[in-house]
């Protein structure tokens, strides 16, 4: 009965007990305690009990990844993503459904996993092999690819830890792509390293898929998964609400995404001030999530402020979807000054000619105390830049046309699109 | 979470995984551990490279650490308190109690506090848990041999000379390193969820080595009190041992009966409170 399939899940749930407050640990006390209430609780009670202290961390998933597929899995934090590889790895078990994998499943939720940091590269090469399922023999037939793979092959005889963080990537990484799975879960990992391994992960990938592998993919980074899985499931609240082409998922997923509270900022429950629209429009007032290079954009603010803020300095940041911030525009350093804010406001931005370049964006709306403290931080929605040419493999972070003079031989060319082309 | 089934499929030699919630107490699934040994020998080899590695004196904590107990003991029980030992010189009576109980503490300890110690790998990698346990039984077993070699130095030195009994010696181990193993299953889970058992660990077992035939021979513990306490299963490894080494009397297998009956059951115990607490490690660790 293998169909065409390498995962099939059918009704998978996880249902988790919730933490209290920050502890991990139970004492003892506590679950005596709770055990002791429970002896004289009635059914109802118990299970009302249960329903409070639970939640569905995934909740009734259904679906079916055809092999040689690549499908991304999208989500906010705490949306099931985790949980979901973590069933599929057989770290933990569903509380309900069933799954079934047809060949062999490979497992990157975190490369270097199972390093120790006394053992030398070579031993860890072994001992991270066998982690990830593979015999000591398959490990001693692929060191010599794995150590050439891992470009550091004059380190394997130093414990790991007088490595750096990028060679002890490099190295786990080297190890688990030798893993020659069928299926692959992949887990952020391809966000680590310097750029020029983070292609070589990719064209690893690439070939996996070439072979005929499946790749589950987890990633924030939209730019890798628009380029990576041609469908995505994207989960929310536990729940699969979308499974289908790349495009129309991360439409959804970026509807979703705006105005939520920035990851980084720890404060959002006591923000004295709360975005409430963000709106991205082009110049000429309508709505867009793409933008051409050289056009202008209007960002417009809603946001309520239930204190008082004192001279606040508005913020309106564009990041590269893989977190490299590119540029940022501010209230301050425009020396437009805000005396106070407080309740219902609008703001509204419009930015120079837009020079970054073709890519995905996220725009970061910040307040700040003129001190810089922060006030308040959402993600105002993501962006894509369109440009023929201009990419940041190319070109970096953003780009505008040069004046050059050149003394020898040169030919005025006719135009910039002749120019893009000799590239 | 059932096993990796083979199953006639398109593509030979086919993988077909079936994930399920867990259901049943005495689902063991030895197989998985069966197909995870390799794992279970590297997590063995990377014990052994890192505890030599990291100490200074590499093998030589093998060896001090249990001579460092029978010299304490030699001068207290031997010299001041003038125990009685069974007509062996009393350092070597005391040795012979005290190598077999640190292989015994050593691997209660750390197959007790194993999960925990490598929680990094729980979280994030499926194995059978087992494998830990049972890893963190067998890598002390290494200490164990080096400092048996002192032991023969010393016999040597006392003009004692090994005779065939000492053949005995690995099953000995064996029933050793199951009654570890038993105890590890019960508390490594246990040590997962609330953390206390690794501050309660040291004095559950410097009480239970006073009850055991260490620094006193079982001769002194009165006739009727005898079957009680031979119901503490160190108490048949370690006259075993001792009967091995020194070959003298006979073997007391009433003791080491209870031992095998004790231990029998608590590793059945164990093996199914540990599989069923498995299934929630990766989330409370």
């Amino acid at each position: 009965m293998n169909g065409d399939f390498a995962i099939r899940g059918e009704g998978v749930g996880k249902r988790y007990k919730r933490l209290i407050k920050d502890r991990h640990h139970d004492s003892l006390r506590d679950v005596i305690g709770a055990g002791v209430k429970d002896m004289f609780a009635s059914k109802q009670e118990r299970e009302a009990r249960q329903e409070k202290q639970t939640f569905w961390a995934l909740r009734d998933a259904n679906f079916e990844i055809k092999r040689g597929e690549n499908v991304g899995i999208i989500g906010l934090n705490g949306a099931g993503k985790s949980t979901l590889l973590k069933i599929l790895s057989r770290i933990t078990t569903p509380t309900t459904g069933h799954i079934r994998i047809n060949g062999r499943l490979g497992a990157l939720l975190e490369v270097g996993t199972g390093f120790h940091h006394e053992l030398t590269g070579r031993e860890n090469v072994f001992l991270y092999g066998s982690i990830l399922g593979m015999t000591r023999a398959e490990v001693a037939a692929k060191y010599d690819a794995i150590v050439d793979f891992s470009e550091i092959a004059e380190f394997m005889d130093t414990p790991v830890k007088r490595y750096s963080s990028g060679m002890y990537v490099r190295l786990a990484f080297a190890v688990a792509a030798h893993l020659d799975p069928d299926i692959l879960l992949l887990d952020e990992v391809l966000a680590v390293g310097d750029f020029a391994f983070q292609r070589k992960c990719m064209t690893f990938a690439r070939r996996l898929e070439q072979k005929g592998a499946t790749i589950l993919f987890v990633s924030h980074n939209m730019h890798s998964i628009k380029t990576m899985c041609e469908r995505v499931i994207y989960l929310k609240k536990g729940q699969i609400v979308f499974d289908g082409p790349t495009a129309e998922g991360l439409k959804l997923y970026e509807g979703d995404s705006r105005l939520a509270d920035a990851p980084w900022f720890r404060d959002a429950a006591h923000a004295p001030l709360k975005f409430t629209d963000v709106q991205l429009l082009n110049d000429r007032g309508e709505s867009a999530g793409v933008f051409d290079y050289g056009e202008r954009m209007i960002v417009r603010l809603k946001y309520n402020a239930h204190q008082r803020v004192e001279r606040p300095d508005f913020r309106v940041g564009f990041d590269r979807d893989d977190e490299v911030s590119c540029t940022t525009y501010s209230t301050h350093s425009d020396k437009i000054d805000i005396p106070f804010v407080e309740g219902e406001g609008e703001i509204e931005l419009r930015t120079p000619p837009i020079k970054l370049v073709s890519d995905l964006y996220v725009a970061n709306i910040v307040v700040r105390d003129p001190t810089g403290t922060m006030l308040a931080a959402q993600i105002g929605g993501h962006f894509h830049v369109r440009h023929p040419v201009l990419s940041a493999h190319a070109y970096g972070v953003y780009h505008e046309p040069g004046e050059w003079r050149v003394s020898q031989g040169a030919m005025p060319m006719l135009s910039e699109a002749a120019n893009d082309r000799r590239r | 979470m059932r096993g990796v089934s083979l199953e006639a499929s398109p593509t030979p030699n086919q993988i077909v995984t079936d994930i399920r919630p867990d259901r049943g107490w005495l689902d063991l699934d030895l197989g998985a551990v069966w197909r995870f040994r390799e794992l279970l020998q590297v997590l063995v080899m990377r014990d052994l490279q890192v505890l030599y590695k990291q100490a200074l004196l590499g093998a030589g904590w093998a060896i001090l650490q249990p001579v460092f107990a029978v010299i304490i003991f030699s001068i207290i029980f031997g010299f001041i308190v003038r125990m009685p030992s069974e007509g062996v010189p009393y350092p070597l009576f005391a040795f012979a109690g005290v190598l077999p109980w640190t292989y015994f503490a050593e691997a209660v300890r750390r197959s007790g506090v194993g999960l925990v110690t490598d929680a990094e790998l729980v979280r994030k990698i499926y194995f059978p848990r087992l494998i830990m346990p049972l890893a963190n039984v067998v890598s002390p077993l290494v200490d164990f041999c080096i400092a048996f070699v002192v032991l023969l130095i010393v016999m040597a030195f006392y003009g004692i000379a090994p005779n065939v009994k000492m053949l005995v010696i690995p099953f000995l181990m064996i029933v050793a390193a199951l009654l570890a193993l038993s105890i590890g299953l019960w508390l490594a889970p246990i040590n997962v969820r609330f953390r206390d058992i690794k501050h309660t660990l040291p004095f559950m077992i410097q009480i239970w080595m006073y009850a055991s035939p260490i620094v006193y021979p079982l001769s002194l513990v009165p006739e009727q009190w005898r079957v009680l306490y031979s119901l503490n299963p160190m108490v048949g490894v370690i006259e075993g041992f001792r009967w091995a080494v020194f070959g003298q009397g006979e073997p007391n297998f009433m003791a080491l009966g209870m031992s095998a009956g004790i231990i029998v059951v608590l590793l059945a115990g164990g093996l199914v409170f540990f599989r069923r607490m498995e299934r929630t490690f990766a989330d409370v660790i």
